[in-house]
């Protein structure tokens, strides 16, 4: 589904993605993991079109979206949930879910229903600024807001940091539901461990360069977690 | 007591312009995060395109308002793409030298256009003020406030009600989010653009007609004016630009009546530096640009 | 060289001060839209001294500095932890004050039968001390430009000292400077007061010059183009704003057939030059290149 080939991003003169290459199949959870400063964050920002490549290209079903805007990329079927979440805080929590509906034009409010249903938390703060939103409920709210679009492939960038572990169950179980629906996932994890129990596939990144690719199991749990936390 | 009355009158009036100017500025900065220098000098491109309207075809105000606005949003759109759309994703103070570049040439074009240093502008009411209790209200007054109001009204219901001004404040709260939920930055951005030069062309209409006359200071005046109205009420808000715009037109109409006008114009600035070097509370400073 | 040569290149001159004087509060990492207040400030201080008080051009001069530098410092020190466009709000407010100072200001005194002295937005004429003492035009040209590649060498040389360096990561990266321990407030004051020496230098000139000044030649349009010369001139070396100067006055107003339409082509150059050269023609990347680091 995802075909990214010597990707290169930089900031300035440093280089952040030195030549990234990796796909991801489709209806498969992929994670991504690799110590801090790795280039994961670039990668997602870079799929996502708010990083523009220096080289490399980017192909989703085919097409390169290399460089195109973080709109196009939208309306290609990806949505990322950002590391930070990404809010908007000035807006209400259904505010926040119908930009991430955007694009569309059809009827949101079973989506809507559905999200709610999902996270009730959501639901009880609905009419909330979601400024004022706890780090795990703005964290929910960024997932559904990412969901609104129902995109094909779903990116997500550390979507568990910082937050209570059975926020962390939840957001793990919508994970193992949505590949369920048919969602191809990618996701970017500190959280090993959990992560590991449901991809099929893992990617290992260090120093802006794809080291690793493999099933869990086809290197000991304690060395990928050894590599991902601190490097080679 | 009347004096004030009337004075706050006169000044609310004049602060309805300026409101009008500050939210251009706003919605602007709001959107690309840079001010626009051009501001002013688009509007009163305008401002000369109605008065040439004027000169040559005798048109009325119900002529000259339309022409004025397309002639504002044209320069406007001009300003957008040659001085903002290039620099989107460089510097902020390129991006304002270049709309600094394209004010020196809407100021020649605009002396090119009309020489002369003033021009008569047809007024917005040809007969006498009205009498109110005690007071003396000019008919202008209440156009002006009211016409402000009913802008701001719309603007609020287009921000509020509709998708696109939805898509507006998510890209004045967060850029990056807005692109991520499939929102097209330079779309909004090339539409905020009109809208703010729009605006601008209705404040800018009020002012030559309520002061029937047309200068090529204009497009200085109303830059500092809307920047300081825009400045007063806080940087970057919607609802500030509104309260500072009436403030900044209360202060000077009560400060010329005592101080005169050159000291009306001295205090209006050392409150903005006062303000700023104090970092008041409501000016957002601490979010630098 | 005839007449109108030496005036276009006086003019460069004298505006090529205010350029330099921007282009320092840029290095310092500030937008400065008062710099054409302090340049107000030198010449009405000079003009005052030798047209009212019969002092010599250089110690007016001095005065003139002296009188820029504190009012750069009056204006930058309240300001000091604003960034961006807030400074340059506060500076822009600061200029607008002294204009109309300059418009409040009456002060006459009599001298030899005749009144003499700044008269509020009536002007100040009469600072005739150059032409009194039968400097040429030439001669001033010379004296103009001594005065400013003095002023340009002097910054060229604190560019390539350790001072110039610490300014430039102050305005490149005011955060991390501090963490390394430099006093960010008080070198951007410094650089600040420097600019406002500068740019009152070149209005003690500029009024001898011209013998008449007027609260109307210092507004915010003046500041815009002292802004913009640096900027599109290049941010890398003080040649930069020499060379903005020059385009805009030398080549524009220079060729005569071209005079009515100055500032719409200088204008559409300066946006269409932005978007290939953002940081100007001479920009640091180019600069470094040339000298082969």
């Amino acid at each position: 589904m995802l075909e990214i080939r010597d990707l290169v991003t930089a900031y300035g003169t440093i280089e952040a993605l030195k030549g990234v290459s990796l796909d991801i199949a489709p209806g498969s959870i992929t994670c991504l993991l690799g110590p801090n400063g790795a280039g994961k964050t670039t990668l997602m920002m870079t799929i996502a079109g708010v990083l523009r490549p220096r080289r490399g290209t980017v192909k989703f079903q085919g097409e390169d979206i290399a460089g195109r805007a973080p709109d196009a990329i939208v309306s290609r079927g990806i949505a990322l949930v950002p590391e930070n979440r990404l809010v908007f805080p000035s807006m209400t929590v259904l505010e926040n879910l119908h930009a991430g509906a955007y694009q569309r034009r059809d009827d949101l409010a079973p989506d809507i229903e559905r999200l709610f249903g999902r996270f009730p938390r959501l639901k009880e703060r609905s009419a909330q600024l979601a400024g004022t939103l706890s780090g795990g409920e703005q964290q929910m709210l960024a997932v559904a807001r990412a969901l609104m679009s129902r995109p094909r492939l779903l990116l997500m960038d550390e979507p568990s940091l910082g937050l209570a572990p059975l926020v962390v169950e939840e957001i793990f179980r919508t994970i193992a539901e949505l590949h369920r629906d048919g969602t191809t996932i990618f996701l970017v994890e500190q959280n090993a461990h959990m992560a590991l129990q449901v991809a099929s596939h893992f990617f290992l990144m260090e120093q802006g360069r794809v080291t690793f690719s493999g099933n869990p199991g086809s290197l000991a749990e304690d060395e990928v977690i050894r590599r991902a936390y601190l490097g080679a | 007591m009347t004096d004030f009355l009337q004075n706050s009158v006169d000044g609310l009036a004049a602060g309805a312009s300026y409101s009008l100017l500050a939210l251009g500025f706003t919605l602007v900065f709001g959107v690309l995060r840079r001010a626009n220098l051009s501001y002013g000098p688009a509007i009163m491109l305008g401002a000369y395109a109605a008065t040439w309207a004027s000169l040559h075809f005798h048109a009325g105000l119900f002529v000259l308002f339309p022409v004025m606005l397309a002639a504002s949003v044209l320069a406007g759109a001009y300003v957008e793409r040659l001085a903002f759309a290039p620099h989107r994703a460089g510097s902020a103070i390129t991006a304002m030298v270049a709309s600094f570049a394209l004010w020196m040439q809407f100021e020649e074009l605009a002396t090119l256009v009309l020489p002369g240093h003033l021009y008569a502008f047809p007024p917005l009411h040809e007969g006498g003020p009205l009498a109110v209790g005690s007071l003396t209200i000019r008919v202008e007054a209440l156009v002006m406030i009211g016409v402000a109001v009913a802008a701001c009204g719309a603007l609020w219901g287009l921000l509020y009600r509709t998708r696109f001004g939805a898509a507006v404040r998510a890209v004045i709260d967060n850029p990056v989010a807005a692109g991520l939920s499939g929102i097209s930055v330079p779309a909004i951005s090339i539409r905020i653009f009109a809208l703010a030069s729009a605006i601008g062309a209705v404040a800018g209409f009020l002012i030559v007609a309520a002061q029937e006359q047309v200068t090529p200071m204009l497009g200085m005046w109303s830059t500092l004016k809307g920047l300081l109205a825009m400045m007063l009420g806080g940087l970057g808000s919607l609802p500030g630009a509104v309260a500072g715009g009436l403030a900044l037109g209360l202060l000077e109409a009560h400060s010329q009546w005592y101080l005169g006008p050159q000291l009306r114009d001295f205090l209006a600035y050392f409150l903005l530096f006062v303000l700023l070097a104090a970092r008041a509370p409501w000016m957002n400073t601490r979010s630098a640009s | 060289m005839d007449e109108y040569a030496i005036g276009v290149l006086t003019n460069i001159g004298l505006i090529s001060f205010l350029g330099l004087s921007a282009y320092v509060v840029l290095i310092c990492g500030e937008l400065s839209f008062g710099q054409q207040a302090f340049f107000g400030v030198g010449a009405y201080a000079a003009g005052i001294a030798t047209a009212m008080f019969a002092w010599p051009l250089p110690l007016a001069a001095v005065l003139a500095m002296a009188g820029g530098a504190l009012a750069a410092a009056l204006v930058a020190w309240p300001a000091l932890r604003l960034r961006g466009l807030y400074f340059a709000m506060a500076t822009l407010a600061a200029a607008e004050m002294f204009r109309i100072g300059f418009e409040l200001l009456h002060w006459q005194v009599e001298l030899a039968g005749e009144i003499v002295g700044p008269d509020g937005t009536q002007g100040f004429r009469g600072i005739r001390w150059i032409f009194e003492r039968g400097v040429e035009p030439l001669g001033f040209l010379v004296l103009v430009w001594v005065m400013l590649a003095a002023a340009a060498a002097s910054i060229a040389w604190m560019d390539r000292s350790r001072l110039g360096a610490t300014l430039r990561a102050v305005g490149q990266d005011p955060e991390l400077a501090r963490s390394l321990g430099v006093d960010v407030e008080r070198l951007k004051l410094a650089g600040v007061a420097a600019s406002g020496a500068l740019a009152a230098l070149g209005g003690a000139l500029f009024a001898h010059h011209n013998t008449y000044i007027e609260p109307r030649n210092f507004d915010l349009m003046l500041g815009v183009h002292s802004l913009a010369y640096p900027l599109i001139g290049g941010l890398g070396t003080v040649f930069g704003p020499l060379l903005g100067a020059a385009l805009d006055i030398g080549v524009l107003e220079g060729s005569r057939f071209l005079q009515g339409y100055r500032m719409l082509v200088f204008g559409g150059l300066v946006a269409v030059l932005l978007i290939f050269r953002p940081r100007g023609l001479l920009d640091e990347n180019l600069v470094h290149r040339l000298k082969g680091r």
